[in-house]
This record gives structure tokens, sequence and C-alpha cells, in this order.
């Protein structure tokens, strides 16, 4: 299991702002360790944000993000106080998702 | 002197005020009539360093939650929500894993393997972070947080570096805690010369103030005076412009001119022509530290500023307004914060100056 996203999201005329920091290795599977031994691809290939429960925002990612990727959008709507998950699936299965309240 | 043994200093220096400010006049008959002794609640207003062994921290707590809050409205604009930001300044925190805040030595600085070096991956000492963000935060008004704000931010940075735990409350008493798990504890190196004071062997810290390199005196067969042995050729010496200009104008000039028209003049101080005065002023309220008069420097520079609102009637009342409630968006990513701070009479000045090509004379 990852560590936790941080996520903040907040709601301003309308528009809520959303801020995500995730965790994650981001191995792109073209690196060599210290021995020459390909250290093999780990990455988030999905993403997606969801507003109570609507999906607000769906992206693929490949291996050209970074490590710890930062990701920040907006989208109409949301008030203080709603939810807001975001959940990501990487290349080897593993998933997370994580929820904040809107403020 | 140094931060770890200023203790009886401070002390004796307290106590010394104490007891003049009970007498009349200075007891020295130099300079009787001359000022007066600092009272108890100026030294207690400039004597706010906290050393890392916590002596001179004012107790106070403040929680993640709250130091989020304040995080937000003052200072995610320049270090980013989670300090992560690269922007303004070199991120604050990352780089750091739970090895490192188990074995108090970050790993990536010895590896070598981190892109960039954060704040959090070198500083030794929570100490610091308080005492750097209660004396200089936030940039454009140092000492405006109170001493709650202080502790709340220093937890939330404490949380985002993942040392403390979410629900942390931190205050004076567990403060320490927070020391023992940071991740750099046991990074720093005192066994060299920029230590003063007394060697390890006598009970002080470092090498007893013994240089790093041997600076040898000539005692004979000695040269006469100094001779410049090369220099950068005259037309190289524009291959990155004016070096003077491209200095922030805040402190020494470090840059050598190299416009080629270099003048040196000691005139007598003249008083202040009404833009001597505003440039004075945007010096001195910190607004040459991100914008500069002929470049952008974080912000706009203000010849882009003069050239975007030309000719626009409202233009000086518009800025005003910006300037007073900060902006975004209309030069880029990077916000400007609010000034609120600054008189409106003065933020009218600094726009008339701005708009009219933010001469220096």
């Amino acid at each position: 299991m990852a560590d936790p996203m941080k996520i903040r999201a907040s709601a301003k005329d309308g528009i809520t702002e959303v801020k995500v920091l995730m965790s994650h290795e981001m191995e792109t599977g073209q690196r060599k360790d210290s021995s020459g031994n390909l250290v093999p691809a780990h990455f988030i290939t999905e993403l997606s944000a969801e507003h109570n429960g609507k999906q607000v925002l769906a992206a693929q990612f490949g291996t050209a993000v970074s490590k710890n990727p930062y990701l920040a959008f907006k989208f109409k709507g949301g008030a203080k106080g709603d939810k807001l998950a975001v959940s990501w699936v990487d290349n080897k299965g593993d998933k997370r998702t994580d929820e904040v309240a809107i403020n | 002197m140094s931060r770890f043994s200023k203790a009886s200093l401070s002390g004796a220096l307290v106590l010394a005020f104490a007891t003049l400010a009970g007498g009349t006049a200075l007891a020295d008959g130099k300079y009787s009539g001359v000022g007066r002794p600092a009272t108890r609640a100026e030294i207690h207003a400039w004597d706010i360093d906290v050393r890392p062994d916590f002596k001179g921290l004012r107790p106070g707590s403040g929680s993640v939650d709250q130091g989020q809050e304040v995080w937000e409205a003052k200072c995610a604009s320049c270090h980013g929500s989670f300090g992560e930001s690269n922007e303004v300044h070199t991120p604050l925190i990352g780089g750091t894993t739970k090895d490192d805040i188990k074995t108090g030595h970050v790993l990536s600085l010895v590896k070598g393997d981190a892109p960039q070096r954060s704040a959090i991956m070198k500083v030794a000492t929570v100490s610091t972070l308080f005492d750097y963000i209660n004396r200089a935060m936030p940039l454009t008004a140092p000492k405006s947080l109170s001493n709650d704000e202080v502790y709340g931010l220093v937890a939330y940075l404490l949380n985002l570096a993942e040392i403390v735990p979410a629900d942390f409350v931190l205050n004076e008493k567990n403060i320490a805690e927070a020391q023992a798990r940071m991740p750099n504890r046991n990074g720093m190196s005192t066994d060299h010369g920029m230590w003063p004071g007394a060697p390890a062997s006598k009970g002080g810290i470092g090498n007893g103030g013994k240089p790093d390199v041997k600076n040898t005196a000539c005692m004979s067969n000695c040269k006469t005076e100094v001779k410049v042995a090369s220099l950068l050729p005259v037309y190289a010496e524009t291959a990155h412009g004016n070096l003077a200009e491209q200095n922030r104008a805040v402190g020494p000039v470090r840059g050598k001119d190299t416009s080629g028209k270099a003048v040196t003049v000691a005139a007598a101080p003249a008083p202040l022509s009404e833009n001597a005065a505003a440039a004075k002023l945007a010096n001195d309220s910190g607004c040459m530290a991100c914008h500069g008069v002929a470049n952008k420097i974080v912000g706009p520079g203000y010849n882009e500023v003069v050239a975007k609102y030309k000719g626009q009637a409202d233009a000086e009342a518009k800025l005003v307004a910006k300037v007073k409630a900060g902006g975004q968006g209309v030069w880029g990513a990077i916000p400007m914060p609010p000034q609120g701070h600054l008189k409106d009479g003065d933020i009218r000045s600094l726009v008339k100056w701005i708009l009219s090509g933010a001469k220096a004379q």
C-alpha cells in the first residue's frame, strides 16, 4: 500500500481548485541500478477525481510524469463540505484512494 | 556569538539593563544625559532568538490544521500548498524518507540522487525553522506572525515532511520530540573553524576556531605590491549585459557596472527629489525584491507595467487596488501577495512613480 496523497480543495465563486501531491516512485523501466540491472517500471497509469461520487477528471499517466507527481486542476461547481476523492491505479495493479472535504 | 553558547550572555544583559532602569542615568559619566536604558519590554521585543536547546522559545501552541490555514493564506503563494513549489524559491519539503527520520541522516544528501536539495533535507534543528519563520516570514511583512501562528506553521511543515502526525499540536514542551525526529538532525558537523568559542576538548563545540585553510604570512622575499594578473577583456565585460543592473536593488549591490557609463560622482547629499523619495520607498517596502525597474525578476519589471497600462486613464486607480489586494494571472502564475500593510498614500505615490517611468532621480 502506497503512502497517502496530500490533497487540498478549496471552493471560491463556484469554482473548486484542487491540488494533489501523490507519493509514488514513477519508475520508467529505463533506469539501471548500480549493478547494471534494469529497474522494473512502476508508474501510475490512471488517475480519477470524483466530486460527491461524480467524476470530474480522468487522466492517463505515463512514464514521462515525475516521481511524486503534483497535479492541480479546477472544476466548476463544488461547495464547502463536499467530498472530493482522488484515486489512482498503477501498472502493478496497486491502488490508492484519498478523500478530503472541500473548504 | 554562537547560538549554542549565548545563554549566559543574554541573561547577563537583561540583568544589567534591569538594574540600570532603576537609576537615573548611565553610571559611566562619559555619556551622561544621552539616551536611556532599554526597558524590559524593549529587550523582550528584541531578544527573539530560539536556540537548538529551545532556550528563548516562548510558550505557545499551534496545530497542524491551524498551521495549514495560515499557510494557505500567507505562505502557499510562494512556497506552494505542500511546500513543494520550485517557482519562487527552492522546495521546502521533499527528498526525506522514513529511514532518514530513524537514522537522523538524510541518505539522498550522501548519495546525491535527489534532483534538488530541499530545506527539510538540510535543516538539522527544528529551532532554526521556528526562528527563521518567526524572524523573517512572510518576506513582505516579517515579524507579522503571532507566536501561535509560528507554532502552527512549524507543525504544518513537520507534518508535510511526515515527521509528526496530522493531529499533532506543537507546543514548547513537545517540540523536543519533533527535534528527535528531524531527518537531518545528525547531519550537522561542528568540527571546523566556522564555530567560535572553545574547542570540543574543552567543553565547547567546534575546533576552537582553527580555520580549514592556512594563510601563512610571507616573512621573506615578499612581493611589495599586488599585481592583477588578468582581467576580463573590455569587449567581454558586457557579454552578460550590465552586471550592476542584474542585482536586486536591495542590500549592497555587488555587480560591476559594465555599461561603460559608470560615473563616480561624490556629490553632497541633496534633499530627495520626488522620484528619489519614491524609489527609496519602493526599496524600503520590499517592492524591488521582486520587481526590477527595467527587467523582470519574480514579478514584471516596471517598464513592462508602464507598457501594458499605457494610455489607460484608470490605470492608477486599478494598480493601487491591485497592489493593495494582491493579484495573480496578469503576469503569469506567480501571485503578488497583498500589500495591505502599506499606507494608502504610499501605495498611490509608488504607483504614480512607476507609471511615470520609475526614474531614480
